[in-house]
Formats: structure tokens, C-alpha cells, sequence
């Protein structure tokens, strides 16, 4: 279980960042009041285009960043009094953190399997399972530096397992993976779900949302504009698809920003 | 604390399970180390063997003619061209000023002649004039080897001459056997000139064996963005940054070891080379005991120094920006005790880092090292060390200095 009340974060931005993201103003208010519930048994999909602050409000519930306003609780623990009770809980990918290139999948899943304090015999067992699943098997002995970009990410996510979480939170998982890689993970995710796991993701890829996702969350500019279920989010919007869905939103709500 | 034990076995593996990290942090430094002593103490003996068997260039003017049969007497070795007083000895000097000639001797004219007509005080006593360039080895050295045998000896020619017998003169004698009369301490004399170069090697070895590492260790990881995935680990940031220190100050120990071994090898190869004496240095076990110490607080000194500047660097050219005043600092530290010996210092100076390290090893390596010193010194370095890994742990938890956020 994640609950999310009222979080906002704010960046301060260096000279330099500034002039990247072409702002005068010195914050950079990536995630604005966003609350959200995401329960057990179910799939919850944050949905935005780039800078929408979706990576951000993810590491806020992964504890790696510290909400500016709001608190965020998973599985009972605050993510800031109790961090490292909550990072217990979570299983945690995000494009930007990487397993050292130099290692082997299996010495990495060893290695954060002893981190989590998991015996032996149980990281053996969840390795086999796993690797075979994503089909690293073959590839388990190879440093991570010469495996293939969807090898990188399967063995990433196999080893962001290797505690069994019961919490699961996936930044844009088949970000750069060809269909079949996509495809093995997002069933992977349904697997996680129906093991009764609270998974939440992001992405901005509409049919993927569509497809996997129990609840969407579409956040435009930090703000989440619309919540539901995939029906819900049409009928609220009067459209057909989630494509169209999206639009009549960003329509409204990127003015309002201007 | 069992997370800092598999960090550290981590981190030992990525080096030793990685032959080009390897060869670049242990065994290329260390050839190259060795080689460069080889060759620089090749060059210093050589240069020393050089002047001794230099034969000089030497230009006499005036020489009386009983001066010729001296020197012939003596068998002293020189290419001597003897000059007269019509001569001039312009061109001389400039020849000794770049170097080409060694010495010119100048005899006042009429130098016999005046000698013989010496009769009672404040009468006229003749002069010889030596013309040198002290900035010359090998002007120098003519020269005083000039004076020593050749001089002296024409000297005491003349005086024989003149008195017949020179004992009343002689009045007493200095050092008939000059060798009988040298006390020393072996290991203290060795320990002296070693006491000049050692704390400077020791010094920048160990912080540059800790910078290469940290700043791959620490910033490169940041950069590669593997740091984070430790931060998700339901571990205490300092059993993180405890393993990356204790691993790193366990590898620079090992690299400085390296680099110790390979000077040693270096000097030895000289035969009978200028800093053979290494051999012949002796320790105490007290000696031993302060001497580990010692080191073990400098690595970890400087260690917690490289982590920390290592911590906040964004990339790794930044960090290496950061680091360089930190080495020239270093560097600096052990320069002073090159030029100073550490007896006479208060003991506030052994509460100044780095400095301390320098001036307490060349102490130790003298056999003069106190135990308020010691003491002094490894609390200050302990302390200091301590403080800096608190704020490592504190940066640790900060996310704009781990995530740029
Ligand atoms: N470390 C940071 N420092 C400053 N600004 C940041 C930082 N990370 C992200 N941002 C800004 O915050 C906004 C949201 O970013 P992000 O959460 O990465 O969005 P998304 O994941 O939805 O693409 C963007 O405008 C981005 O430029
Ligand atoms: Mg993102």
C-alpha cells in the first residue's frame, strides 16, 4: 500500500540548470500537491509526458528524495522517519540507477540479496527463478557492461526483486525495450499483481497504461488532472481512447500553466 | 555492520577481479616508480663517480719553476697549461664561467723572489690567487682538491725550505688518521638522509594511491549512477560509507606497500648506489608498532579527505579539480621536513595535519620520535578523520549532494 497526501517538491535550480530548462525562476516546482492511493492487487499507472514530474514523485515514495511539503506512508512506514524500514518493502527501478557495469547479473542479485539480508538458500532459489523467467540465465556470468540494453533491464529488474517486495515501483520499465522484452515484463508485473503486490509505474506510453493498468494517474506539470479507472477517466472525459483522454487534459490544464 | 562487510568484499573484488585495474593502479606505478629510481639514482652516483674521475682543466700563470717538480712529484692528474705574466687571464675567466676550464692559479710575479727576500715582520708575504666557479661541480672540486694536495704540500715545501725542520711549526697535528675519529650511529646516519626523502614518498604515495581510488570509488560510481542503487538498500548510509572507506584504505595501504617495495627494488639495483642504506636501517619493535600507527591514521586521514571531496564532486574531472590544491598541500608537508630536522619542534606542531605525519615519520625513521609526539600526532590525524567521516555520512543523506536535487 502507498498513500501520497498532499506531496509537493520543490528543486532549486543551479545556474546551470537554469539555463538548461531556459527558467529565470531559481525552483522548479516538480510535483505540485499530488496525492494518490495505490492498494494491493492492483496495478497503478502514473501517466504524463516527459518533465511531467513522475520519476520525481517515484523516488519521493522510494525515499531517495524528501518531500518539500506532504508525506508519503508505504506499508505503514514514513518514507522519511522510517526509510530504511520502508526501503525493506519496496523493490525500486528507475533508469537512472544502474547495477556496476564490471559485475555479473548474479554477483549483483548475491550481492543486494545479502544488502536485504536474505539467506542464501532463498537468493539461490528466487535467482533461478527469476533469470529463467527473464531468460538471463545464459547471460547470468557475463559482466553487466556486455549485455545487450533489454539484458540490462531484465537484469535490473530481476535483481530490484530479489527481497520479494511486497511493494513494487517501476520508472518507466519498457522504456527502450523492443516487443517481446516490453511484453515478458509488463506479464511479469500482472504476475506481481495477482501475487498480491502493490505495483505502482510510469510511464507515457497510452496503450501501455491502457492495457496494464487498473488505475491511471495523469499528471500534466506535477498536478495530477484526472484519476480512475481506464472507463472512468473516458466517460469523465467523453472520449474513445486514453490518446484523446490525454489531450482533452493537456489541453486544459498546460494553459492554466502559462 | 554486515552491510559494510559486503561492501567491502564488493569493492575488493571489482579491483582484483579486473586485470586493467590491476595494471593501473598497482603494477604500472610500480615499475614506473621503480625505473625512476634506478635511473635517478643511477644518475646521482654516476654524476658523483663523474667528478671525482673528472680529470680538470687547470691554467697557471706564473708558476715558479720548483712548483713544476711538485706537482710531477705528486702525481696530481690535470690538463695544466702554464702561463705567464704577459698572458692575459680574461679569456680564462670567461672559460671558468661557462664551464670549460675549472681553475685558473695566479701566483703574485716575483713570488719566489719575494719569498726569499722575507726577512723580519711587515715585510712583503707573495699571494696565489685561485679562480673558481662554485656553481661548477667540477670547479669546485679542482679547486679544493687543488689546494688540498697540491698547494699544501708546495707549502710545506717552502717552509722545510726556509726552516728545515717544521715541527716547531707545526705546534700540533689535526686528525692524523681521520677515519679513527668518526663516531656515528649507523642507523641514525642512514635514518638521516632517508628522514629527508622518506616522509615526502610516504606522504604523496599514500594520497595519491587514496585519490586514484576514491575518485573512482566514490564520483565514478555517482556518475555511473550504481551509488544509488546501494542507497536503496535497506541499509544505514554510514555502513555505506564505512565500506567504501574501509575498502579504500585497505587498497591504498596495499598500493603504498606496492609503491615501497618498488622504490627499495629501484635504489637497490644501483650497485653501491648513494641511497643503498636502506638496506642497512634498523627499527625497534616500539619503532615498528608507532610506524604502522602512524601509517594506518594517515591512510585513513587521507582517505576521509579524498571521500569527502570525492562525495561532493559532481563528476570526475571536478573532483579532480577539488583534489589538486589538497595534493599540493600533501606535497608541501612532507617539502618542509626536507629542509628542517624535527627535534627542536614544539609539540603544537605535531597537532598540525599532514605536517604532523611528514615531521613524526622522520623523527621515527631517527629514532627520535617521543611518545607525546606520536601521541599528539595520531590523536589529531584520528580526530580530524573522524569529523570528516561524519560529514561524508551527513552528505550521504543529502540528496542534492548524492542526486543533484
Ligand atoms: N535533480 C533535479 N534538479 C532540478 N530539476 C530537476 C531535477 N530532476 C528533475 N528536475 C525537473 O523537474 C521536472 C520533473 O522531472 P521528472 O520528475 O524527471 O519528470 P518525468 O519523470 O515525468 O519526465 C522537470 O522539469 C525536470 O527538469
Ligand atoms: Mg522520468
Amino acid at each position: 500500500m502507498i498513500q501520497i497526501n498532499e506531496l509537493t517538491k520543490i528543486y532549486k535550480l543551479t545556474k546551470k540548470q537554469m539555463i538548461e530548462q531556459k527558467t529565470k525562476k531559481d525552483l522548479k516546482r516538480a510535483v505540485d500537491n499530488l496525492s494518490l492511493v495505490a492498494k494491493p492487487g492492483e496495478i497503478y499507472g502514473l501517466l504524463g509526458p516527459n518533465g511531467a514530474g513522475k520519476t520525481t514523485a517515484l523516488r519521493c515514495i522510494a525515499t531517495l528524495l524528501k518531500p518539500t511539503e506532504g508525506n508519503i506512508v508505504v506499508s505503514g512506514f514514513d518514507t522519511v522517519k522510517e526509510s530504511e524500514k520502508v526501503r525493506k518493502k519496496i523493490g525500486f527501478l528507475t533508469n537512472e540507477i544502474k547495477l556496476d557495469p564490471q559485475f555479473s547479473p548474479k554477483y549483483m542479485f548475491e550481492f543486494f540479496g545479502k544488502l536485504h539480508k536474505v539467506d542464501d538458500k532463498l537468493i539461490e532459489e528466487r535467482r533461478e527463478k527469476l533469470f529463467s523467467y527473464f531468460e538471463i540465465t545464459d547471460f547470468q556470468d557475463k559482466k553487466i557492461e556486455e549485455l545487450s540494453t533489454g539484458m540490462k533491464q531484465k537484469a535490473s529488474i530481476a535483481v530490484s526483486l530479489v527481497h520479494d517486495p511486497e511493494v513494487i515501483i517501476f520508472d518507466e520499465p519498457t522504456n527502450g525495450l523492443d516487443i517481446v522484452t516490453a511484453r515478458n515484463v509488463t506479464d511479469y508485473l500482472k504476475l506481481l499483481k495477482e501475487q498480491g503486490k502493490t505495483v505502482i509505474i510510469s510511464t507515457h506510453i497510452m496503450t501501455e497504461a491502457e492495457k496494464l493498468c487498473d488505475k491511471i494517474g495523469i499528471i500534466i506539470n506535477g498536478s495530477k488532472v484526472s484519476e480512475g479507472s481506464l472507463e472512468e477517466i473516458l466517460n469523465r472525459t467523453g472520449t474513445r481512447d486514453l490518446e484523446d483522454a490525454f489531450f482533452e487534459l493537456y489541453k486544459i490544464h498546460n494553459k492554466e500553466e502559462e | 555492520m554486515d552491510g559494510t562487510k559486503h561492501i567491502i568484499k564488493k569493492e575488493l573484488t571489482r579491483i582484483f577481479t579486473d586485470k586493467k585495474m590491476i595494471v593501473s593502479l598497482f603494477i604500472l606505478p610500480g615499475v614506473l616508480i621503480m625505473v625512476m629510481y634506478s635511473v635517478m639514482g643511477g644518475l646521482i652516483s654516476n654524476l658523483e663517480e663523474d667528478i671525482e674521475t673528472h680529470v680538470p682543466t687547470v691554467y697557471i700563470q706564473n708558476a715558479p719553476e720548483d712548483f713544476e717538480d711538485v706537482i710531477k712529484e705528486l702525481d696530481y692528474q690535470a690538463n695544466i697549461t702554464y702561463i705567464n705574466s704577459q698572458d692575459s687571464i680574461d679569456s680564462i675567466k670567461d672559460d671558468i664561467l661557462i664551464g670549460d676550464v675549472e681553475l685558473l692559479v695566479v701566483f703574485d710575479e716575483g713570488f719566489k723572489e719575494t719569498i726569499g727576500s722575507y726577512s723580519s715582520l711587515g715585510d712583503a708575504i707573495p699571494e696565489v690567487r685561485t679562480f673558481y666557479n662554485p656553481s661548477e661541480d667540477y670547479s669546485g672540486v679542482a679547486r679544493s682538491n687543488f689546494n688540498g694536495i697540491v698547494l699544501n704540500t708546495y707549502h710545506h715545501y717552502l717552509l722545510t725550505e726556509r726552516f728545515g725542520n717544521t715541527e716547531q711549526l707545526q705546534v700540533f697535528h689535526i686528525d692524523r688518521d681521520p677515519e679513527a675519529g668518526v663516531i656515528v650511529d649507523e642507523g641514525k646516519a642512514s635514518g638521516k638522509s632517508l628522514s629527508m626523502l622518506l616522509p615526502f614518498l610516504i606522504n604523496i604515495m599514500l594520497f595519491q594511491g587514496a585519490m586514484a581510488l576514491g575518485m573512482d570509488a566514490i564520483t565514478g560510481e555517482k556518475e555511473r549512477g550504481t551509488i544509488a542503487s546501494m542507497l536503496l538498500s535497506p541499509i544505514k548510509r554510514s555502513e555505506i560509507v564505512f565500506g567504501k572507506m574501509i575498502s579504500l584504505g585497505m587498497l591504498t595501504s596495499l598500493s603504498a606497500v606496492i609503491y615501497a617495495i618498488a622504490v627499495v627494488i629501484g635504489i637497490r639495483n644501483l650497485s653501491g648506489g648513494a641511497m643503498g642504506e636502506i638496506a642497512s636501517m634498523t627499527f625497534t619493535p616500539l619503532q615498528i608498532i608507532q610506524l604502522l600507527v602512524l601509517l594506518i591514521a594517515l591512510v585513513y586521514f587521507y582517505v576521509s579527505l579524498v571521500v569527502l571531496v570525492a562525495t561532493f564532486a559532481r563528476t570526475q574531472k571536478e573532483a579532480g579539480t577539488y583534489v589538486t590544491p589538497l595534493y599540493i598541500i600533501v606535497m608541501l608537508g612532507g617539502v618542509l621536513t626536507m629542509f628542517s630536522s624535527g627535534s627542536e619542534r614544539g609539540l603544537e606542531f605535531y597537532a598540525i595535519p599532514v605536517y604532523n605525519a611528514a615531521i613524526s615519520l622522520q623523527n621515527l625513521l631517527v629514532g627520535e620520535l617521543t611518545m607525546p609526539q606520536f601521541g599528539v600526532a595520531v590523536g589529531s590525524l584520528a580526530i580530524l578523520a573522524s569529523l570528516i567521516t561524519v560529514l561524508i555520512t551527513r552528505a550521504f543523506n543529502n540528496e542534492k549532494v548524492m542526486f543533484n536535487a
